[in-house]
């Protein structure tokens, strides 16, 4: 164990070094001259001594901040999954921070710290809430920071779209820069940090305590329950102005405490120590790296992109390695109706051809043939611009609720869905990758070059979920990986601050703005013959989801099968993100209300989900078409906000298989 | 007698005017050829730079997308009161535009891939005016004649480009006046953040005005898109202390940075051979490079020669 910390005190050491040898020519004498207190003469040594000196620094402080809390965290929810970006941290301090800098640009500039704790903190207790005391040691909490990361990320790019310039300011921030010009954040951040040795110090004794149950703590005269309580806010404190102080910086927290306890790290306090250590190591060499890629490149290239796109692999790989007998936690979400009558399906119909009514009539332009209200009949230019939008976001919706309910039948898990699982965020990710190699706009790929991207995250779901039996947990953990990859990409992009991001953040906000009658009517096509295939072999679906014995009893070859379902999920992922773009929540939810309004056997669901995921998808088009006429915001965004807010709501009244 | 003349001269001009109106104007945007069979008269930009090569021609927009963003960030020349606001650049609403009747609409690299769709609602000048492979400013100014050919007022845009050839030498005597024959090397910068620098490189407007006025850059870049690069602060070491540094206003988004160490420990900021600049747009059309070339000069004019 001692060998363990020497030589990962000596690895911070080594690494910070090295890291201050980046961008200078100073001898090692002079370096030592500068630190022990020499006043800096000369350009190269201030640089030294205000910029590389205090970045270094900083890096060992943030590092050991995010391990400690992540190791923390999972402790407390004994849960290898959970860290600060799990639990929404980032996301509250990202939105909080955009608002200001778009209604209130001096408190964004000054009061930085303030406004990214408030943001933090308030998500964070929003998540807790929502996980409830119950929730916080199982999959509810991953859940409802997934889905509140979600939610707030979707928040803040509708900001963001609707005030492009104004909201320039803390671009660099999201990026996760650990860049100084000063040592003022360095004597900003360690004041504060004075808790993290308390933590390290007071935590190991309840944390060890808790290992042995509730029965065993309080056999021993101790309850630990108040302790935790004080420390996790402590934890999230040190959290918050660390975020406040470099930016968003995702994975380290969630890996560091991983790596720590496949090296051995066995009780409480070790790990928290060892966790506190390897942080350090994984920021200064991730820094390292981005700050050598910013001198070859001749362009800045900010840390935390450089973390999330070594991190998400890097997680992915670990969890497939370590994680195999994880959390089996069960999540089922409120019962509903038992089944459906004719009173559903006839409000179901009735409620859609209301909304697609709506959608084409509604005219904010004139007073039409209703008195006092805005509709009016479309004229056939008016008809040509509605309507490819309107067939475009259904045909996304019956796409992605079917895909969403094949999943959660095959991998027999609430939560399977191409968003959850990062299915659309791999389609997302091979259209963006493809568009930079290819110099093309990202309008010209095809669902080709989707399709792979989706169906390489299906091979690593394949691969990963095989030996858990597709716990939930691990399930989602590559998609959790991908949307952190996804958003660093978003900040990465966004920080480039040229005309023509705002291009990019339109289509990853799954508009439907571009519709034109070719493609809509190909998506709608595309669709309705995956559907139609699925329809087909609606019974491979009911078998395989009352277990696969059945099945093959049934004759059914079970391997196959559900190779060609998984194959139509990919399929359908990739046409809806590649004609529409990335949709969140509706894979998700729409299979689910389906159930709640009582369509419980595979057939009626599967209807019932596709006109749902229908009529979510065509309101969100009306909303952000409509909403702040003639502004629009993209139809996937507000689906994410309907959905978001819908799916917390789902969760606060869940209750715990 | 005299009411034969008039009418006659009322013949003639009636011949004119029936000559210019049949004859079709042909444009040339960046998808090819346009013909228009007249003047446009309603016109709808989706785009600032568009906007702005509109009002300097005299033609008063009926509709620009997102008019309080360009009222705030562009700001000079002044849009019309009447001008309707049609959303935002990147998605502008369609049915809103169709609303105005326009007889022209004109979009810019903002809105590239939209030319097709937007062509339903009126005729469409699509016009990339930012690209990797070609000098933006150069393009700005094919932008502006073409614009003048399809206004027919094409005497008129000739005039303002050659008066903005005219500005920039008499900004040019103006600064060699102050320093001399030999004219500093400079870099102009905008603030991203308190540690992170654009720099305004090849194909950047602010780089093209700069050359214009006889000057090289201290920093030379790689040509891109929008002629800007991400830098650390302290990169900014490259410039020796003969080089002049401008940097645009406003700074908001470096906080204190003027006043640290770091910053004044810059071999051009220590020789004190660093000003700043008015606030300007540096992705607008062609009678933009005035402003900035006006601005930037003002600028390098406080720097000590």
């Amino acid at each position: 164990m001692l060998a363990r910390y020497a030589v990962g005190a000596g690895l911070v050491l080594a690494l910070g070094v090295l890291h201050l040898q980046l961008d200078n020519n100073l001898a090692l004498a002079a370096q030592w001259q500068l630190i022990t207190g020499a006043d800096p003469s000369g350009f190269e040594q201030v640089r030294f001594f205000y910029a590389a000196l205090p970045r270094v620094i900083l890096a060992v402080l943030v590092g050991a901040v995010l391990g400690t809390v992540g190791s923390l965290l999972q402790q407390v929810t004994r849960n290898p999954l959970v860290s600060p970006l799990t639990i929404g941290a980032s996301s509250g301090a990202w939105l909080a921070l955009v608002c200001a800098s778009v209604w209130l640009p001096a408190l964004a500039v000054d009061e930085r710290a303030l406004v990214a704790m408030v943001g933090a903190a308030t998500s964070v207790g929003l998540v807790l809430v929502i996980a409830g005391r119950n929730g916080i040691s199982g999959l509810p909490v991953i859940l409802a920071g997934m889905a509140t990361h979600l939610l707030m990320g979707a928040a803040a790019s509708a900001i963001i779209l609707l005030n492009q310039e104004a909201a320039q300011g803390v671009f660099i921030w999201g990026t996760g820069n650990l860049t100084q010009n000063d040592w003022n954040w360095v004597q900003w951040l360690w004041p504060r940090l004075l808790v993290l040795p308390l933590i390290l110090m007071l935590a190991p004794r309840p944390l060890t305590l808790m290992r042995l149950g509730e029965a065993g703590a309080r056999g021993r005269g101790f309850s630990y329950g108040p302790v935790l309580v004080v420390l996790l806010i402590g934890a999230l404190w040190i959290l918050a102005t660390s975020i406040t102080a470099v930016g968003i910086i995702g994975f380290l927290g969630l890996i560091a405490p991983n790596i720590a306890r496949s090296l051995g790290a066995r009780r409480a306090g070790d790990e928290l120590a060892s966790s506190a250590l390897l942080g350090a190591v994984l920021l200064l060499a991730t820094d390292s790296m981005a700050q050598a890629a910013g001198d070859w490149f001749g362009e800045l290239v900010p840390s935390g992109t450089a973390a999330a796109l070594v991190g998400a692999p890097a997680l992915v790989i670990f969890a497939h390695r370590k994680l195999s007998h994880g959390d089996q936690t069960a999540l089922t979400l409120p019962h509903g109706a038992r089944r459906t009558t004719w009173l559903t399906w006839g409000l179901a119909v009735g409620v859609l051809l209301a909304l697609i009514l709506l959608t084409l009539t509604y005219t904010p332009e004139a007073g039409g043939f209703v008195p006092g209200l805005p509709l009016a009949w479309p004229s056939e230019l008016i008809w040509s611009l509605r309507a490819p939008r309107l067939l475009t976001a259904s045909a996304a919706g019956v796409g992605m609720a079917v895909a969403g309910l094949i999943l959660q039948r095959l991998i027999r898990n609430p939560l399977a869905s191409p968003d959850i699982l990062g299915m659309s965020a791999g389609a997302t990710l091979a259209l963006v990758i493809f568009t930079l190699w290819t110099g093309t706009s990202i309008y010209q790929a095809g669902p080709g070059v989707a399709f792979l991207g989706s169906l390489v995250v299906l091979a690593v779901l394949m691969v990963i979920g095989r030996r858990s039996h597709y716990a939930p947990g691990i399930v989602i953990l590559v998609g959790i990986s991908l949307a952190a990859l996804m958003e660093a990409l978003v900040h990465f992009v966004l920080a480039q601050g040229t005309q023509s991001t705002h291009l990019i953040l339109g289509w990853l906000s799954g508009s439907t703005y571009r519709a034109s009658a070719d493609r809509s009517l190909l998506l709608a096509a595309g669709v309705a013959a995956l559907v139609l295939l699925v329809l087909v072999f609606n019974r491979w679906l009911t078998l395989i989801s009352i277990g696969d014995p059945m099945a093959r009893a049934r004759g059914v070859n079970v391997a196959r099968a559900r190779m060609v379902l998984l194959l139509v999920v990919c399929a359908l992922c990739a046409l809806v993100t590649a004609l529409m773009g990335p949709v969140a929540f509706v894979g998700l939810l729409a299979p689910h209300v389906a159930a709640l309004l009582g369509a419980r056997r595979v057939l009626p669901q599967l209807v019932l989900a596709a006109m749902v995921g229908m009529g979510l998808m065509t309101l969100s088009d009306w909303l952000g078409r409509t909403l702040l006429y003639p502004d629009q915001l993209p139809a996937g965004l507000m689906a994410a906000l309907l959905g978001g807010s819908y799916f917390i709501f789902l969760l606060t009244r869940r209750r715990l298989g | 007698m005299v009411l034969q003349l008039k009418q006659l001269g009322a013949l003639v001009l009636g011949l004119c005017l029936a000559f210019t109106a049949s004859a079709d104007i042909t444009v040339t945007d960046s998808r090819g050829e346009q013909t228009f069979e007249s003047v446009p008269e309603r016109v709808v930009a989706l785009n600032w730079s568009m906007a702005e090569n509109l009002v300097e021609l005299g033609v008063d927009p009926v509709g620009v997308a997102d008019v309080p963003g360009y009222r705030r960030w562009v700001v000079q020349p002044q849009l019309p009161d009447s001008v309707v606001n049609v959303g935002k650049r990147s998605e502008p609403n369609m049915e809103r535009i169709a609303s105005l009747d326009p007889d022209v609409i004109l979009l810019s690299t903002d809105q590239s891939g939209l030319a097709d769709k937007m062509s339903r609602v009126a005729p469409v000048l699509f016009f990339d005016a930012f690209r990797k492979d070609h000098s933006n400013a150069e393009q700005a100014k094919t932008i502006f004649l073409e614009l003048g050919r399809l206004f027919q007022r094409e005497e008129r845009a000739r005039h303002q480009l050659a008066m903005l050839e005219a500005r920039f030498i008499w900004l040019r005597g103006r600064l060699r006046d102050h320093f001399g024959e030999d004219l500093p090397a400079v870099v102009s910068v905008g603030f991203a953040s308190p540690t992170v620098v654009r720099v305004f490189g090849t194909n950047g407007m602010p780089w093209y005005v700069l050359r214009q006025l006889g000057m090289e850059s201290a920093m030379p870049q790689p040509a891109s898109q929008w002629g800007q690069t991400q830098k650390e602060v302290a990169d900014l070491n490259e410039l020796g202390r003969d080089d002049a540094l401008l940097y645009f206003r406003p700074t908001v988004l470096a906080g204190d940075l003027l006043e640290k160490p770091l910053w004044n420990a810059l071999p051009v900021v220590e020789a004190g051979r660093v000003a700043p600049v008015e606030p300007a747009w540096v992705y607008g059309g062609a009678m933009s490079l005035r402003y900035l070339a006006e601005n930037m000069t003002d600028a390098l004019l406080t720097i000590e020669p």
